[in-house]
């Protein structure tokens, strides 16, 4: 009895009431091996199905490893049908009872309170996380917006210089040319100045144009524009604007060329004319006896020029000086705006070539440049050497864009191995440890990122280079962040991409070591 | 013939994902509304291991907890196995882990334990370092999952399976 029969009637109806028919008291007895001996209660409201085969195995997974000969409570048990009840087992001799009763009630109020502390909880480390992160955006932009800010005055500067200095006379100087050109003249002498007057403030305007661009950001500026360039016709053009100019001065003026490779040079005309001009201009400027000499030379797929006169010179002291933007008096008696050196090492390196700078006071100077033909960048013989044999594994889902990918990368000498989905490019890399992984990280089903951040909480070590089409910096941060060690962006900036390969593969090889 | 029968517990901080990775596991469903889990629910399933006989998960989904508190030690009587849960996108919940499985310890000492590190799916909000759980695999074996994708969530239910007795 549940009750003492001694109580009176309506207690004992009102405890039974209580603690049997509120409860849904459900009573299975089992003799060993869970044989069902007895049943008092509504199995149904539990969703259990004693007649079922296998209606009560849920109640014996509950007993898994527990012993049957000690009395057990396990509260709060979720059941098949969603209900919730708190379970007893109670040793009986040879035998054993299982006692369910409802918990839903109980437990509907405690998940009530239990959600809301913990949403809030959760709610609040996600707010503290970005107040976190947006303090550190602020402070970002803080200081991006001191640096723009002194970078846009100094821009401004050089415009509104530019512009004036610039463009002013050469107004005059179309606007007269204009005129006396209208007067036809027999005289061909006359004839060939004009024209070479007008070639030269031609070429005057397009360098103002260019320099213009200076405040414009690199990376535009930095797009090579390759064509086929015919070194002779440009010999002559700088022959044409110098020449006569340096003579004036009584300074003898001489250019060479040397043609020794048989494949056609391909440069970007435009920045390489900048750089020839930009260094004769400056000879031309600094020298008033002896001679300028331009000279050159296509050999290797390289093409060097080199720059000599017998000017003034260069202080040891500003020598580290001259390639720095408005530097106005490393070189005695300077009247330019400063701009010309340090637009030539901008132009060497946005070319990838080498510049060299040799000078002494009173006797002269000698500038040695060196630049790659555009297609020797990309494939060229040193990258071909350094990374010949290398193996690159390449996941992309784009099957056009892997295959993009693993030509350039065959180009550049890489044994190339194309996989489409990440999961099993984590497998593959763990399993081959490949010297470059270029992994995109809009793949389907497993990401990039999250392939990348597997492999790097797996101790994998290599060089990984990360793609998207997303060029922001949250993006570009994300992928860093799961382990890249470079991210690029697509469409794929050719040189870019070279560049990045190289340098992920060189430091591949450092932490190797 | 019926199938060896283990008792595995899944132990983790709340939100941590422990009722959507058996949801993943056992019925192939996800849904992202969190619903606190209350006392425990229990569910199994059959795997079957090349070269072995199957065996019978049992899956005892606990209410997440960062510390073993007396109900949640009762619940963990029988058990032969862990699966230890965190959330990627919240390195307390690692931590929670880590400390359920030492007080664990005093009850199981001998149960297999497996580490997972859920949420992959929001791998880019991890907080998480790849070189944690690099140190961690040096003493449990630790996987990545994502109960939305599936991501690591068999592999690690079967790492289980291939550890426990067969």
């Amino acid at each position: 009895m549940i009750v003492d029969a001694a109580w009176p009637v309506v207690v004992q109806a009102y405890l039974r009431a209580v603690l049997v028919d509120r409860t849904h008291l459900l009573l299975l007895s089992f003799a060993p091996g869970w044989h069902l001996l007895d049943l008092q209660g509504d199995p149904a409201f539990y969703g259990l199905a004693p007649e079922a085969p296998d209606g009560l195995r849920s109640l014996q997974d509950l007993f898994v490893g527990l012993p049957l000969d000690r009395d057990q409570d396990i509260p709060f048990v979720e059941l098949a049908n969603g209900r919730s009840a708190h379970v007893h087992l109670v040793a009986d001799r040879d035998a054993f009872h299982v006692l369910l009763l409802d918990a839903e009630e109980a437990r509907s109020h405690e998940r009530v309170q239990q959600q809301l502390v913990h949403e809030a909880i959760i709610a609040g480390h996600a707010k503290s996380k970005a107040i976190g992160q947006l303090k550190d955006i602020r402070d970002e932009l803080g200081r991006q917006r001191s640096s723009l800010e002194e970078a846009n005055a100094l821009k401004n500067a050089l415009i509104a210089t530019l512009s004036h200095e610039f463009r002013t006379p050469l107004t005059s100087i179309f606007g007269y040319l204009h005129l006396i050109e209208r007067r036809a003249t027999a005289d061909a002498t006359a004839a060939q100045a004009l024209q070479a007057v007008r070639r030269s403030a031609t070429y005057l305007f397009a360098l103002a144009e260019n320099l213009l661009e200076y405040g414009r950001g690199e990376s535009s500026g930095a797009l090579l524009n390759a064509v086929e360039v015919d070194l002779g016709a440009l010999l002559a053009d700088v022959e044409g604007m110098f020449a006569p100019l340096a003579e004036a001065k009584g300074v003898r003026f001489r250019a060479t060329l040397a043609h020794d490779d048989a494949t056609a040079p391909r440069f970007d005309e435009v920045k390489l004319r900048q750089i020839v001009v930009n260094l004769l201009s400056n000879a031309v400027r600094y020298t008033t006896r002896g001679e300028i000499v331009l000279a050159l030379a296509w050999r290797d797929r390289r093409l060097a020029v080199d720059v000599r006169d017998s000017g003034i010179g260069i202080a040891p002291e500003f020598i580290g000086q001259v390639f720095k933007p408005f530097n106005r008096g490393a070189q005695a008696g300077s009247k330019g705006a400063g701009l010309g050196l340090s637009i030539v090492r901008r132009l060497v390196d946005q070319m990838h070539g080498t510049l060299a700078l040799e000078s002494e006071p009173g006797q002269g100077t000698h500038f040695s440049i060196e630049l790659p033909s555009v297609a020797a960048i990309a494939a060229g013989p040193e990258h071909a050497s350094t990374l010949r044999g290398r193996r690159a594994l390449v996941v992309d889902d784009d099957a056009d864009v892997a295959q993009l990918l693993e030509v350039l990368l065959e180009d550049l000498g890489f044994e190339v191995r194309v996989l489409g989905d990440a999961a099993s490019a984590v497998a593959r890399a763990m399993d081959e440890s490949p010297d470059l992984l270029l992994v995109d990280v809009e793949l389907p089903g497993l990401s990039g990122n999250a392939a990348v951040y597997q492999l790097r909480a797996q101790g994998y070590r290599g060089p990984i280079v990360s793609l998207s089409a997303n060029a922001t910096t949250d993006a570009r941060d994300a992928s860093l962040r799961a382990g890249a060690n470079h991210y690029l962006t697509k469409p794929l900036n050719l040189e870019r991409f070279v560049a990045v390969v190289r340098r992920a593969v060189g430091e591949g090889a450092k932490e190797a070591t | 013939m019926t199938p060896l029968t283990h008792k595995v517990c899944m132990l983790g901080d709340f939100g941590v994902g422990k009722t959507s990775l058996v949801a993943r596991y056992v019925r192939s469903t996800f849904s992202d509304k969190y619903l606190t889990t209350v006392g425990v629910k229990v569910d199994s399933k059959e795997v079957a291991l090349p070269g072995r006989d199957p065996l019978k998960l049992v899956l005892w989904d606990i209410a997440g907890r960062s510390a073993l508190d007396a109900p949640s030690t009762s619940y963990l009587r029988g058990a032969s196995a862990l699966l230890l849960v965190a959330d990627g996108t919240r390195e307390t919940s690692l931590n929670s882990a880590l400390n359920l499985l030492m007080q664990s310890r005093s009850t199981l000492p001998d149960a297999v334990a497996v580490l997972a590190v859920n949420k992959l799916d929001l791998v880019e909000r991890w907080e998480v370092a790849a070189t944690t759980l690099s140190e961690l695999r040096r003493s449990l074996p630790v996987f990545e999952t994502s109960a939305l994708s599936g991501a690591g969530v068999e592999e690690a239910f079967a790492e289980i399976a291939r550890r426990l007795p067969g």
